[in-house]
């Protein structure tokens, strides 16, 4: 039953990603290996719409995620239950708010959650960039578009047009 | 502090969750802007608590704000028409567009601008972690959890998950064992 093992796993991302909508990239790459629900390339094209879809990137991802995978039931179970977790920590740590993060065991866990964030996207880069890895013109453009914005990253928009509008003139001539 | 009805909450984070491109750093300031400057439903206080805490918190930041905010308002039925109300665009939005892009994902173009943004998204994700990395406090103990990271989703191929666990066990236990050492002495 697609569903039931949909629902565990997109709960387990809302109780396991911290950071931000990206954080979840790393889990949803997890997902495409194991179960092969979507490719690896299906995965690239749904971040790529909803970073610039309207709304949270991390929800975004999981209804297309879920959509992939189980048509529109599957979209509903992954948006509701990747923000199950996140329903129950907020009633339970509204009691107690600012007491939170002040708790050392809070602070432990977030301080050492961020070395491991950078290295779940570092690999997940590594593992969206090497089905890629024999096509020297995505190569060429990677590296533009880092050097583009090394100093400082842009929004998500300006890479998705470039890339857009690049891969549209590569169609017209070449 | 004025009461807002659960209809009337659903549409305003309706609304937040249409106009939001992007993710909790992007509708703290709608929410900031509707909620405590327009309608003083929360004060400002309040609203940056809640954004403290949903960065600490596992999830998607906008939800985790939301949630708080509904809750502050009207409770766990305040908490619950907020979390579907910011999803409620987003939600249909990417149906809509996932249908339309299967129907002409055929066409040379759009095979095209799919091959570009695909590569986009690359550098995007490389961006991230270079921000992270470049924001965090690193000092020995994020270098050592930053490899042992990399090792255990590389080399071990361990799940997400089993790293994030093993490491914040370890984590915690050296910052434990440090804090009681400085203590000690």
């Amino acid at each position: 039953m697609i569903y039931f093992s949909l629902i565990i796993e997109f709960f387990k991302i809302g109780l396991f990603s911290f950071g931000g909508g990206y954080a979840t990239i790393p889990f949803l790459y997890h997902i495409s290996n194991t179960y092969g629900w979507y490719t690896v390339n299906e995965l690239r094209h749904m971040i790529a719409v909803a970073s610039v879809t309207p709304g949270p990137v991390g929800i975004n991802v999981a209804t297309y995620a879920g959509l992939k995978s189980a048509g529109l039931l599957g979209a509903m179970c992954a948006t509701i239950f990747e923000m199950l977790p996140s329903f129950i920590l907020v009633i339970i740590t509204s009691k107690i708010l600012k007491k939170f993060n002040d708790n050392f065991y809070v602070k432990a866990t977030l301080s050492t959650l961020r070395p491991i964030s950078c290295a779940l996207l570092a690999s997940v880069a590594i593992g969206l960039f090497k089905p890629i890895l024999g096509d020297i013109k995505a190569i060429i453009l990677l590296a533009i578009l880092l050097i583009l914005s090394w100093k400082s990253k842009k929004d998500p928009l300006f890479y998705m047009l470039i890339g857009g509008v690049v891969g549209v003139i590569m169609r017209i001539f070449f | 502090m004025k009461q807002v009805s659960l209809f009337k909450l659903f549409f305003l984070f309706a609304k937040f969750g249409a106009i939001a491109l992007g993710g909790g750093f992007v509708i703290l300031p709608i929410i900031k802007r509707e909620l405590v400057d327009k309608r003083n439903l929360i004060s400002n206080n309040d609203l940056m608590d809640y954004f403290a805490l949903s960065q600490s918190l596992p999830g998607i930041i906008a939800a985790n704000i939301s949630l708080f905010t509904g809750y502050k308002l009207r409770g766990i039925l305040g908490a619950l028409v907020a979390m579907f109300g910011v999803v409620f665009v987003p939600f249909w939005a990417i149906v809509i567009i996932a249908t339309f892009l299967s129907s002409i994902s055929g066409n040379s173009y759009v095979q095209g601008i799919f091959w570009g943004v695909g590569v986009a998204v690359i550098a995007l994700i490389i961006l991230t972690a270079r921000d992270i990395w470049r924001n965090a406090k690193r000092n020995l103990f994020f270098y050592i959890i930053f490899l042992l990271a990399l090792v255990s989703l590389l080399i071990l191929n361990f799940s997400p998950i089993k790293t994030i666990i093993t490491l914040v066990i370890v984590g915690v236990l050296y910052k434990r064992f440090e804090y009681v050492r400085r203590e000690g002495k």
